[in-house]
């Protein structure tokens, strides 16, 4: 079996000592966490050992005895084998360096049955079939597993060891995907996610640095001192008044949005259909999830909320930009000032069109009665419209200045706000697409069910197929005179609900485009991203190995990097699940359903879901 | 492929060959012995036809076919003007009405209960169709405003054919669906086309839309010859089937007269056709039984007669 030992690369200058770290049961492989210098009492470094074991839940212990003489000491090795008996163990490891030479040497004491230690030959031999050289990738598959290096050539008893160095703040900080939610069982874990857990979860070890007056005296990644920062140690003081303040006002926000008055059946629809209100309730959720006075304990929701809090911050402050360019120089008055122009501008628009279309369109053939009472139906709503619009002209730039006040709230306030008012703008457009889709659809399923009159069959509702039907005189008569007018009006109705369609195609396409790019701010993680460009290894896939030292009659040393994970990785599991719109049907459903005439509401907004 | 002639080698077996699917025999599967294609039938249900009887049923096809040239001849009269739709129309009401009283005096006497809801029935159903009739005739005459002429007469021409095609020859009594509907479709086509009257609808339009009486009329005939009166035919063909054939023969004139008052090479034609149909196609039928050759066996599809009435009890 080949014995792999984690190394700390900040151990490999420190002084001789005792080996602090973990066996990973079932893997014979040994994780050093950090090195006790002389002198040390072992009771009270026994008595640590306990605190620490503990504090942090891992299952420390001493693994063994580093030795590394400075110029003028002398080896130690017997007092260190010594130690073994103080501190018993299955297994010992006496790791040993001398100043000059890159490779360690190692010897494995193991107690036998009678208690008694045996040496075990370690060095001899070269490193066997895997690593010859060059970087290696680990990881990226399931598990993320390092590559076992196995390949023993024969000789059964003569054990590898292998150093696997690493660096241990990186390790510490960083979080192995994908993420296994539940708890692992520790007999089947695989080893790498074993690796960083110890690693990640021994951080009370690393509390003591040099400066302290412990009972013992370490070396770890942080034992020349200990890293803070004045302004982050502020903000944590000043986190928790601030997120309490916040969770109290967003309590008295959402129990005033759920009072009764608001919730009645037509403002609850309304509601529903603006999407600057979703947009809003979708915020406070966040909110409240943001400002949650406990800490989050997982890496989820560790990051879940700090991707919210920092794409919250983006979009205010670009709300913000918005809101400052847009109220310098009035310009917001005037684009109050072209609204109604504009409105005027589409509504004369369509008046030509619907004349263009009362005549002969493109050469088309069309019924001239029913043409006409088409053209002249609509153009009169068009005239209700337009004087609506101009009943409302006074009010509209006192109107947008106020409601564009709301987009300090964020960019994405802002595009729901322009894409709630094109919907607004452009309702008679919607009312036009229904009747004219209404009309079709009507003339559709006559035409179908009277097209079966006419060969004598017959839809069974039960069975749900069609069947065969014996129909009386009258029934045929007036079905075949009705089949005839349907048949001959059809190019008519099909052509206005082909323009109208058109029409409102275009603006579900604008508002579909807007949509997007809100649930695009929303849900893009930025923290996440941030730190996959700046503090790459803090989000690892895997590891990779290169090789360090291979010389004959040392053991071979490699290198342990950490894999970034890809970025798309990133966005697909960092993503803040939203509302997001998507295409409700396929292409072909879509194209069935225009073709029969039936409504359409090519976006369906998902409800938000709940983690 | 006669007996023993299973090919591949047939060993001369002391047992012999049956015909089971379930038992391992020492033949190959494809053996056939000498009392293969022993069930084989042939010609089974042949029907020696006569050629008179085949001549009076094929009557009734010639029949149709004139029906359709009198309908025609009507409508070409109306669009040239010699005949006004109100003569038209009172003509039309007044065969109706006698034909309802050859229909009701030909009826089996059955009770007189019957006859009376019958009646009211069938004075509901008249007055329906007049109602639609004459409630869409409005929308009627201009459907096909701004269709070519050309697509126009050609969609009449096959939904004609259609009907045609369609009629239930055997028993014309209950309408068959397609081809009532097809020739209805057709006379709304026709409909259309008929010049239009200068004294109806506001002269503003000087488009040739016809009135509503000319379409109005050209229904009410539509109705008369393809729906209503196969059933008249119906009930003569059961009642006085010597009546039968002489109408038929009468029909038949009358719409190569008809037509030959018009367009008489069409009359030409049209004799011509009826000819054929009547006399040469029987002739052609019977001749061509003597090169039938159905085969039957037990290897046809099981046919279920509908005899399932013993079930009843």
């Amino acid at each position: 079996m080949v014995l792999k030992i984690f190394f700390p690369q900040c151990c490999n200058k420190a002084d001789s000592g005792l080996l602090v770290g973990r066996w990973i049961p079932g893997q014979n492989s040994a994780v050093v966490l950090a090195v006790i210098h002389y002198p040390f009492i072992p009771g009270q470094v026994k008595q640590y050992i306990h605190q620490m074991r503990g504090q942090s839940g891992v299952d420390l212990t001493v693994l063994g005895s580093w030795s590394m003489p400075k110029e003028g000491q002398e080896g130690m090795e017997s007092f260190l084998r010594d130690l073994s008996t103080i501190f018993p163990q299955g297994q010992w490891l006496q790791l040993s360096r001398e100043m000059g030479k890159i490779g360690f040497r190692c010897h494995v004491l193991t107690r036998d049955p009678n208690g008694k230690l045996i040496q075990q030959e370690k060095e001899l031999k070269e490193d066997g079939g895997g690593e010859k050289g060059g970087t290696k990738r680990g990881g990226g598959e399931k598990k993320g597993e390092e590559n076992k290096v196995e390949g023993e050539e024969g000789g059964g008893e003569k054990d590898k060891v292998i150093f696997i160095h690493y660096e241990q703040r990186k390790v510490m900080l960083s979080q192995l995907h994908p993420i296994d939610n539940g708890v692992p069982d520790p007999q089947t874990e695989s080893q790498l996610p074993q690796v960083f857990g110890t690693v990640c979860q021994s951080e009370p070890l690393f509390f003591l640095d040099k400066y302290d007056d412990g009972p013992v005296k370490m070396t770890h990644w942080q034992s020349e001192g200990r890293e803070g920062s004045i302004i982050v140690e502020l903000m944590k003081q000043a986190s928790t008044p601030v997120c309490l303040l916040t969770t109290w006002m967003l309590t008295l926000w959402t129990s005033l949005c759920s009072s009764r008055i608001l919730n009645m059946r037509p403002m609850r629809f309304i509601s529903s259909k603006l999407s600057t209100c979703v947009q809003l309730s979708y915020r406070t959720e966040h909110l409240q999830t943001v400002c949650s006075p406990t800490r989050a304990t997982a890496h989820n929701h560790f990051m879940r909320k700090a991707n919210i809090f920092v794409s919250f911050f983006v979009d205010v402050s670009l709300g913000l930009l918005l809101v400052s360019w847009m109220y310098r120089e009035n310009r917001i008055g005037k684009l109050a000032n072209t609204l109604v122009p504009a409105a005027d501008y589409v509504a004369k628009e369509l008046e030509e069109l619907l004349q263009w279309l009362m005549g002969a369109p493109a050469g088309l053939k069309m019924n001239r009665a029913l043409d006409q009472v088409l053209g002249r139906f609509f153009l009169y709503h068009i005239h209700l419209w337009i004087s609506y619009i101009h009943l409302m002209s006074p009010f509209v730039e006192m109107i947008l200045w106020y409601v564009g006040l709301s987009a300090c709230l964020g960019l994405t306030f802002a595009l729901s706000l322009l894409s709630d008012i094109t919907a607004l703008l452009t309702f008679h457009i919607y009312c036009f697409y229904v009747y004219g889709a209404r009309l079709y659809c009507m003339t559709v399923y006559g035409l179908s069910s009277l097209w079966r009159l006419f060969r004598g069959k017959k839809w069974n509702v039960l069975r749900q197929r069609v069947d065969s039907c014996s129909y009386d005189l009258d029934q045929l008569f007036i079905g075949t005179l009705l089949f005839t007018i349907l048949l001959f009006l059809l190019p008519t109705t099909a052509l206005y609900y082909l323009v109208f369609t058109l029409l409102r195609l275009v603006v579900v396409m604008f508002q579909g485009v807007l949509h997007l790019s809100v649930d695009f701010i929303n849900s893009f993680p930025l923290f996440a991203m941030g730190l996959r460009l700046f503090r790459s290894y803090r989000l690892a896939e895997g590891v990779k190995f290169r090789v360090l030292c291979e010389e004959p009659g040392t053991p071979l040393h490699l290198m342990m990097d950490i894999n970034p994970l890809k970025v798309s990785s990133v966005v697909q599991t960092y993503r803040t699940p939203t509302y997001s719109c998507y295409p409700k049907d396929s292409w072909l459903a879509l194209c069935k359903k225009l073709f029969l005439g039936e409504l359409i509401y090519p976006w369906r907004h998902k409800t938000t879901k709940i983690d | 492929m006669g007996a023993d002639s299973g090919s591949g080698a047939a060993p001369g077996p002391a047992v012999s060959w049956r015909k089971v699917l379930w038992e391992r025999q020492p033949f190959p599967d494809n053996y056939v012995d000498r009392r293969f294609l022993e069930e084989l039938r042939r010609n089974e249900g042949l029907r020696q036809y006569r050629y008179w009887a085949v001549v009076q049923e094929a009557g009734l096809v010639a029949q149709q076919i004139s029906c359709v040239a009198l309908f025609l001849t009507l409508w070409l009269y109306m669009e040239q003007g010699l005949l006004s739709p109100s003569t038209l129309l009172w003509t039309g009401l007044l065969c109706a009405l006698l034909g309802y009283g050859l229909y009701q005096a030909l009826a089996p006497r059955g009770d007189s209960d019957n006859h009376h809801r019958t009646r009211w029935s069938d004075l509901q159903s008249a007055s329906i169709f007049l109602s639609f009739t004459f409630g869409f005739s409005p929308v009627l005459r201009t459907l096909t405003e701004s269709v070519c002429t050309d697509t126009v007469y050609a969609m009449t021409a096959l939904m004609l054919l259609a009907h045609l095609v369609a009629f239930p020859y055997a028993h014309p009594s209950p309408p068959g669906s397609l081809s009532l509907n097809a020739a209805l479709f057709a006379s709304v086509c026709l409909a259309s086309r008929l010049p239009g009257d200068l004294h109806t609808s506001g002269g503003l339009d000087s488009s040739s839309s016809p009135s509503s009486l000319h379409t109005f009329t050209m229904l009410c005939w539509a109705l008369l010859v393809f729906a209503l009166w196969p059933c008249l035919l119906q009930r003569l063909r059961d009642c006085a089937p010597w009546v039968f054939g002489c109408v038929c023969v009468l029909v038949g004139v009358c719409g190569v007269g008809g037509l030959g008052s018009l367009w008489p090479g069409g009359a030409v034609l049209l004799a011509a056709l009826l000819g054929t149909v009547t006399l040469l196609c029987p002739l052609l039928l019977i001749r061509l039984q003597s090169d039938k050759d159905n085969i039957q066996g037990p290897w046809d599809e099981a046919e279920i007669r509908e005899d399932l009435t013993h079930f009843l009890h």
